[in-house]
């Protein structure tokens, strides 16, 4: 599956479980993705600067009705924690956070973001499902929604490149 | 000027405004002054503009206010060019610039050494950005825009005081579920739905 498949299947998936905002910021292996949302005329696009902002817009516009995801690198994970701890596990806010796995198994770069993704997501004790089928996507994105709305907590994604449809990139490797 | 003043100036215009106050004595003030659900209440500090943008999207045609304070927004500077970016026309963002970190023991902020956050605004690609230097000027710039169509941040230096204030009387999980219900119902939408059990499907 290439890359713009994943995207197309991946948003699919994110409308299917409702959500109709999303903020977001770049990573080369978000390219395809970000376009797809962006090109989405039923899904409402805020590019941010940094990613802690994006917390806070998704938790303002779920406290007026709208349901919202974010994405972002492993890296924007890390500077939103501030916002994760004291604004959507202090209120019980859901978010479903789709982070992408940068020093997953298999990636020469990023190798310490990788290791502490995981660790950082169980100290906050949020759920997180490790992604690598496209075909899963929808199914799993819904699933990850209802659980975020039942439990008013975070859930997280892990987008890793075998679902981001960029295996080539991880041959090239 | 005092913020208490301006503040007192905000809640005769609030009308049915949704408005998110940054952490601190600020909050408690607007609460004893405008005391409604629609009030929200910051804790992570700098977020304040950001969750009004998210609901100044959320809602469009509702009229946001984000009450701001200096150390709040230098924190979270890169807000200005996302809110520049969506244009909300019915957000206004007003910061009170006292130039201290004043709940955390009043050391000087960047604005007391020369940082001018309506400049910054404005460089963001704010077009309505302006300083309030009175109190009339304030009540002015507050009342035209809560009329105006477009997105407005307006700045007021104030002193670093405190007016004498009881505590804020809600819990955060609780803010957010009245907060919630009182958009549900003035909005006349569903925010939060609770399931039936299984076994009465
Ligand atoms: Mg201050």
């Amino acid at each position: 599956m290439s890359a713009d498949e994943a995207a197309t299947t991946i948003v699919g998936g994110l409308k299917q479980a409702g959500i109709n905002l999303v903020v977001t910021l770049p990573d080369i292996n978000l390219a395809q993705l970000l376009r797809a949302v962006e090109d989405d005329p039923d899904i409402l696009h805020v590019p941010l600067c940094r990613e802690e902002e994006g917390i806070g817009i998704c938790a303002g516009a779920y406290l007026v009705g709208k349901k919202c995801a974010a994405i972002m690198q492993n890296g924007g994970f890390f500077n939103s924690n501030n916002a994760i701890v004291s604004t959507l596990l202090q209120y019980q806010i859901p978010l479903l956070l789709f982070i992408y796995y940068a020093g997953d198994i298999g990636d020469r770069t990023f190798s310490t973001s990788g290791s502490m993704t995981e660790p950082v997501l169980q100290a906050l004790g949020v759920r997180y499902y490790v992604m690598r089928e496209t075909s899963d996507a929808p199914e799993l994105i819904k699933r990850a929604q209802i659980l975020a709305e039942d439990a008013k907590r975070p859930v997280a994604l892990l987008l890793t490149k075998e679902v981001l449809g960029r295996r080539a990139a991880l041959k090239s490797l | 000027m005092k913020r208490f003043d301006c503040l007192k100036l905000i809640a005769a215009e609030a009308k049915d405004a949704l408005v998110v106050s940054s952490a601190g004595a600020m909050t408690l003030e607007w609460n004893v002054l405008r005391p409604s659900d629609g009030n929200f209440r910051v804790r992570t500090l700098g977020l304040c503009s950001s969750i009004a943008l998210g609901m100044a999207l959320g809602l469009p045609q509702r009229k946001i206010i984000a009450l701001d304070g200096d150390g709040s927004l230098l924190m979270n500077l890169c807000s200005l060019p996302t809110i520049a970016r969506m244009q909300p026309g019915n957000l206004l963002h007003i910061v009170f610039d006292n130039e201290v970190y004043e709940a955390s023991g009043s050391k000087k902020t960047a604005t007391a050494c020369g940082t001018d956050l309506v400049g910054v605004a404005r460089a963001a690609g704010i077009k309505k950005a302006m300083w309030a230097n009175t109190i009339d000027g304030f009540a002015q710039a507050v009342s035209s825009a809560m009329t105006a169509d477009d997105l407005c941040f307006v700045g007021a230096k104030v002193t670093a005081e405190r007016t004498d204030v009881p505590p804020y009387p809600i819990d955060e999980v609780e803010n957010k579920y009245r907060f919630i219900r009182y958009v549900e119902k003035t909005e006349q939408i569903a925010i939060i739905k609770t399931n039936l059990p299984a076994s009465y499907a």
